[in-house]
């Protein structure tokens, strides 16, 4: 019976971490204020 | 003491166990995604090129032709379009912005492309267009879906604002990454005139010396398979003015190249791409093989703990039963 119980806790926390993870998502950042080029540019 | 840790290792060993398939099958496909606010410029070269000279309408030979092409996320229409359709998407405006020789202007083409984040599939919420002509598209632009396949893909083009296959050519060797190459070529076909062009030239004044652009492609793209990204890419690109309704009239070469990306644009999109590469391996591979792994060396260390203490419980009971002796021989003169 205690296994089963570790066995749950271990099963809802690596639930709860992946959809804790998932729920943030990655930042969408922001628009660069960079302009769209029409000059050539010297390097990367 | 030993039962208790093996409850918390079992425990643990649990949480890895499923925390491996939950990472592969249920975080990967959320949390990857194209960054919306992503602005990135690549630098295209044609040495050697066939250029149309508009002042006489004749082809020139020129040295080089240079073509830059910039890519920038626009994250406040990719929440609009968010909040309109449910769906994470991204949206790019481009500029392809082709240089003569000189740096001057030989014609820039603004595109806006909407597309879902994780799948790279095109999203028609409004706005998308080539030249400020409303497209709709149905491939890939630019960037292949994370996870490539060895199929072929719907690729959009921009000339002739139609969707094609690009054919899965072979897997190749390209500065020390396995990657994906494809090809598609684009037959001779009747394709709308750049709004910009230099002079001052306009689609309608090309239209009134009674020339029309024709253009045929052979497009080339060596494809990272984890990421999804073009690690290099190259045109054999032909254009031509054609006389309108005079097949017999010689064609104008407005345009004739071997388009290739800049070598030092080459070295910092493989720079890119290999660190891309290895957050889409962490969570595809290393880190759900890892965790398995883990989860079974914490499960067998689970299992060896509870034996001992079943043991260790089990010689406690024995002592118990027979009256507390410890199996020694009795002292001598004891019991005789």
């Amino acid at each position: 019976m205690r296994a089963l119980v570790a066995a749950v806790i271990g099963v809802a926390a690596a639930f709860a971490l992946v959809l804790t993870v998932t729920a943030i998502g990655p930042p969408s950042g922001r628009t660069s204020p960079k302009p769209l080029l029409t000059t050539v540019p010297a390097h990367p | 003491m030993c039962r208790r840790a093996s409850l918390i290792l079992l425990a643990f060993a649990v949480f890895f166990a499923v925390l491996a398939p939950l990472l592969r099958w249920y975080a990967f496909p959320r949390l990857a995604k194209v960054p919306a606010g992503r602005y990135q410029t690549v630098v295209l070269e044609a040495k050697d090129a066939t250029l149309i000279d508009y002042s006489t309408l004749e082809p020139r030979k020129v040295s080089r032709i240079t073509m830059t092409e910039t890519l920038k996320g626009n994250v406040e229409r990719a929440r609009e379009v968010k909040d309109e359709t449910g769906r994470d998407v991204v949206v790019w405006d481009t500029l392809t912005f082709v240089a003569g020789p000189d740096g001057a202007m030989v014609s820039k083409i603004p595109e806006r492309y909407v597309f879902d984040a994780h799948s790279q599939q095109p999203v028609h919420a409004g706005g998308e267009h080539v030249d400020g002509t409303p497209v709709q598209r149905d491939g890939i632009e630019f960037k292949w879906p994370f996870l490539v396949r060895k199929r072929d893909y719907q690729y959009f083009d921009m000339q002739t604002r139609t969707s094609a296959p690009i054919h899965y050519r072979g897997t190749r060797r390209f500065h020390g990454l396995d990657v994906y190459y494809f090809e598609q070529t684009v037959p001779w076909t009747r394709v709308p005139v750049p709004q910009a062009l230099p002079l001052g030239l306009t689609p309608e004044s090309i239209r009134q010396l009674g020339l029309e652009r024709w253009y045929t492609t052979k497009r080339m793209f060596w494809v990272d398979p984890t990421t999804g990204a073009p690690v290099n890419g190259e045109e054999v690109h032909q254009e031509e003015m054609r006389w309108t309704g005079h097949p017999e009239k010689k064609p104008i070469t407005a345009f004739a190249g071997h388009v290739k990306m800049r070598p030092d644009y080459v070295d910092s999109t493989v720079a890119l791409v290999t660190s891309q590469r290895r957050l889409v391996l962490l969570m595809t591979s290393w880190l759900p093989w890892g965790f398995l792994g883990l989860g079974g060396a914490l499960f067998a260390l689970a299992l060896v703990l509870e034996a001992r203490s079943r043991r260790a419980r089990a010689q406690t009971a024995d002592m118990s039963h027979d009256g507390g002796k410890t199996g020694l021989p009795p002292p001598a003169g004891v019991g005789r």
